[in-house]
């Protein structure tokens, strides 16, 4: 697969805190790159960098060897984030609606995010009024109906229960596959050994790991072991 | 932006100031304030046209302008003040806390774009709050009231730029704090600077006086007295867009400081060229029906013939009353016709009450081309007598006494009451109740 975006050197410093240092990964076409690490590592501040939302100061975001203008990346990628509750006296029949015709996507493109998102008895309700995972799965499915090459989804499965999980991870992959490139941040890791085709570990701010399950086994000598163990050990 | 987009935009922002109690508030509160300052207003101009059987006012003293129509939309520059703000911040808060903006900054269309989408919304939502003005315009006219289109118009247009600047300031606070509460601390304390402003700069001259010029009261007082100032106006939709340019500056959080400092540097350094190059802007229009900001047309040619830079000093303190009458019927007038007209104001006190003798007080001074004369009336033709002596122009023929008949109507407020308290408020609780219904 060939690389869609290059990230090269982000480094991001809160005061004089360093939170993010030097982060360098590569993101390939139509792949699901899970970007794990533990609460505080770095995740969501790394997205907000990469979707502009956040300056950072340094580093640079590539497209074929090319720097991203703050108009090609807006045009590039989607960064859905964690904890937020948008419009919330809004409906959530409003809020798709909104975003399906905002990006001129058919209803057919919306309907068929409604039933694997379990979202039919929440349509009348207030964006405002849902619970912590239905509010999850209605902006999973605002995230979707974006046309971006690359989707950025904050925590996708935080608040989801197992089947509510196991559904949206179906529903992402089913994406994937149909060319659309996933980057997730999960600090679930058994989540993201699931659903990811490769892996960013970003621990302290850096990446300590970058590769598929295989090549993080063979990189922590780590024969059999899963996502946790080799996160442990690379870390 | 693809152009698509901005009518969605448009209509989330309608959506999103439909669903904010505030704005609902606004509704309902404006019917009441309106009814009660048009009522008040037409009980004070029945009996000042012989309501009761009492001694009518001399009918040229009786406009519409004055008597029921600033009165009336008085109630919106409270409103502008003490609502309206809250409902701008709101549109923009609400978005920065819930997150919604981080949705927002990435979808198409720029910025500016959707900052340019809520002006765009709060402007169609006061221009709903004005429908009990218009409401009391109609009642006016069904009582038989006259109504001078021009001066009309002009008052609504000063009452648009005053509630679109109050509008702009709030957005502007909402997009550069942190929370709601913020916001609306900057914004009032603006409001309080303004007052402030205004106070201090009463009757001193000089540049604090031009600046005061511009404060929202200040400014609403031109048009409210039938005045359309180039300068005023130019200056007000200038800090109106530079509002709204700061909070597209601010709401965009992927920018380094620095670069949201120096955007900020250009967006004043537009805005004080503008407010100094509107300093020497003299263009203005009388629109009031009896001309009470014009000499006779005789006299103003007259005096747009005099090329001499001519220097008054008034010795007179802010809170005189002779300064006030001096202002209003001399100098609000002299400087819409002279070309080069300089004003000093060396009054020491506050009061004048306790001036000595010795210190001129009263006196005002009047100097062209080296010349000088002192006078201390501040009657209209008593002053320009001495501009034409000093000028060394001739008097013109004393015009004829000015034509306007005055307006007096000795009506009651009927229905208003029903309509402004009952109807009103009715009518905005059942429309919230539907809107929210349908928007289930």
């Amino acid at each position: 697969m060939t690389a869609l975006l290059t990230v090269e050197g982000i480094t991001k410093y809160f005061n004089r805190r360093r939170v993010l240092d030097d982060v360098r990964f590569s993101v390939r076409r139509g792949e699901v790159l899970g970007l794990i690490g533990p609460n505080g590592s770095g995740k969501t501040t790394l997205f907000e960098c990469l979707a502009g939302l956040m300056p950072a100061n340094a580093g640079t975001l590539k497209a074929d060897d090319k720097v991203l203008t703050s108009s090609q990346r807006k045009a590039t990628l989607f960064y859905l984030p964690d904890g937020i509750t948008p419009w919330a006296e809004q409906s959530v029949a409003w809020a798709l609606s909104f975003f399906r015709k905002l990006y001129r996507r058919s209803a057919a493109d919306a309907s068929a995010l409604v039933e694997p998102l379990r979202l039919e008895e929440l349509m009348k309700a207030r964006l405002g009024t849902l619970s912590k995972g239905e509010r999850k799965r209605v902006l999973v499915a605002l995230g979707l109906l974006t046309p971006h090459p690359l989707l950025m989804l904050d925590e996708p499965f935080d608040g989801l229960d197992l089947r509510q999980t196991r559904d949206a991870m179906s529903l992402l992959k089913a994406h994937a596959t149909s060319g659309r490139t996933l980057m997730l941040s999960i600090h679930q890791l058994i989540d993201a050994g699931r659903v990811c085709d490769r892996l960013v570990l970003l621990s302290g701010g850096q990446v300590a790991g970058e590769g598929s399950l295989d090549e993080l086994r063979t990189r922590a000598k780590l024969t059999e072991a899963g996502v946790e163990e080799i996160f442990l050990a690379l870390t | 932006m693809r152009s698509h987009s901005f009518p969605e935009l448009l209509g989330k922002e309608w959506r999103e100031l439909l669903a904010s109690r505030s704005y609902w508030l606004l509704l309902l509160m404006i019917g009441p304030l309106v009814g009660h300052a048009f009522i008040t207003a037409l009980n004070l101009y029945a009996e000042a046209s012989g309501l009761g059987g009492g001694p009518a006012a001399l009918p040229q003293g009786l406009t519409p302008l004055d008597g029921i129509l600033a009165p009336t939309f008085g109630a919106y520059d409270l409103a502008a003040t003490l609502f309206l703000p809250f409902v701008a911040i709101r549109l923009v808060s609400a978005e920065k806390q819930s997150g919604a903006l981080k949705l927002l900054f990435q979808l198409p269309g720029s910025l500016a774009t959707k900052v340019t989408a809520k002006g765009l919304v709060l402007m169609g939502g006061w221009l709903v709050s004005c429908l009990p003005g218009l409401l009391a315009v109609v009642l006016w006219k069904s009582y038989g009231g006259h109504l001078h289109g021009p001066e009309t118009l002009n008052l609504v247009f000063g009452h648009f730029l005053r509630s679109m600047l109050s509008i702009g300031i709030a957005v502007g606070a909402a997009a550069l704090t942190e929370s709601a509460a913020s916001a609306a601390i900057v914004t009032l304390a603006i409001t309080v600077g303004s007052w402030a402003l205004d106070f201090v700069a009463a009757g001193r001259g000089g540049l604090l006086q031009q600046l005061a010029n511009y404060t929202p009261t200040a400014a609403l007082r031109f048009f409210e007295q039938g005045l359309l100032r180039m300068n005023t106006t130019i200056v007000m939709l200038v800090v109106i867009v530079s509002m709204f340019a700061l909070a597209a500056v601010w709401l965009n959080t992927g920018r380094p400081l620095r670069r949201q400092l120096l955007a900020t540097l250009a967006v004043a350094a537009v805005l004080g060229m503008v407010m100094f190059g509107a300093s020497g802007m003299r263009a203005s229009w009388d629109l009031s029906e009896n001309r009470r900001n014009s000499f006779p047309p005789a006299d103003e040619n007259a005096l747009r013939q005099i090329q001499a830079p001519l220097h008054v000093t008034v010795i007179l303190s802010p809170e005189d009353p002779r300064l006030t009458d001096f202002e209003q019927n001399v100098l609000k007038k002299l400087r819409r016709n002279l070309a080069h007209l300089n004003v000093d104001y060396t009054a020491g006190s506050q009061t004048g009450l306790f001036e000595g003798s010795d210190d001129h007080y009263g006196e005002i001074w009047y100097e062209m081309r080296g010349q000088k004369i002192m006078e201390r009336s501040t009657i209209e033709p008593v002053v320009l007598e001495e501009i034409y002596k000093l000028a060394g122009v001739n008097a013109p023929a004393a015009a004829a006494d000015n034509d306007f008949p005055g307006y007096p109507l000795a009506a009651g407020p009927k229905w208003a009451a029903l309509i402004f308290y009952g109807l009103w408020p009715l009518a905005t609780i059942f429309a919230w109740w539907f809107i929210r219904r349908e928007g289930n």
